[in-house]
């Protein structure tokens, strides 16, 4: 059975962009699914080994509390969490933007170990071309 | 039903019931039924997608109170 492939571009840092890039990428692949992350501009931010992401969208800063509490108190995977999680199936890349990386000053060594690739957009566009789904999430 | 592994995943919200019921059968042996408590009222749909996704087999969805018991055999 040839299962579907989703790709996803994940263009910003906020949780409440990020923590929906990661579970649709995590599920799909736990499901069997192909997965690919493309971390481009603000996204890219979120591989670095000393960034934290803990803001979401400003036009939804009240929700900010309840989703630090949902987190804290495990009833909401944490994303990092799920993303290990997904990438252990072996079906979920990871690559970072190499466009962005010299715009915003990121060195490979900076990245997290989980990154699977530092590449540019004609790279990802052709591995995102066969996809079933393909989002921007920014 | 005769049960060999539990996975509770009551009060946690999507995708956490997925995430923890697939790291339970991905160490399960084939044959084994794996049962899953959640709240979480997207699970039953979510694990139906996962199982066929990934080929395993819902034995049986049960509902009581507020918790689901969704019964899965791990076929490999």
């Amino acid at each position: 059975m040839i299962l579907p492939k989703i790709s996803i571009i994940v263009a910003s840092d906020k949780l409440d962009k990020l923590i929906p890039a990661v579970t649709l990428a995590s599920s799909a692949a736990i499901t069997g699914w192909e997965a690919e992350l493309f971390f481009t501009f603000w996204g890219l931010l979120t591989l670095k080994k000393d960034y934290e992401p803990s803001e979401v969208s400003s036009d939804y800063k009240i929700y900010q509390e309840a989703l630090e509490k949902a987190v804290a108190s495990n009833s909401m995977p944490g994303w990092r969490e799920v993303l290990a999680q997904g990438r252990k199936t072996g079906k979920l890349k990871i690559y970072a933007c190499s466009i962005t990386m010299g715009l915003l000053g990121v060195s490979e060594e900076q990245l997290d170990d989980y990154v699977d690739n530092i590449v540019g957009v004609a790279y990802f566009l052709n591995r995102a071309k066969d996809s079933d789904v393909s989002l921007f999430i920014s | 039903m005769k049960t060999d592994l539990v996975v509770d995943a009551r009060f946690k919200s999507c995708p956490g019931p997925l995430l923890a019921l697939a790291e339970t059968v991905s160490k399960a042996k084939p044959g084994q039924i794996v049962k899953l408590l959640a709240t979480d009222p997207g699970a039953p749909l979510d694990v139906k997608e996962w199982a066929s996704g990934v080929g395993h087999k819902i034995l049986k969805v049960e509902k009581t109170e507020n918790t689901y018991e969704i019964f899965v055999e791990v076929s490999r």
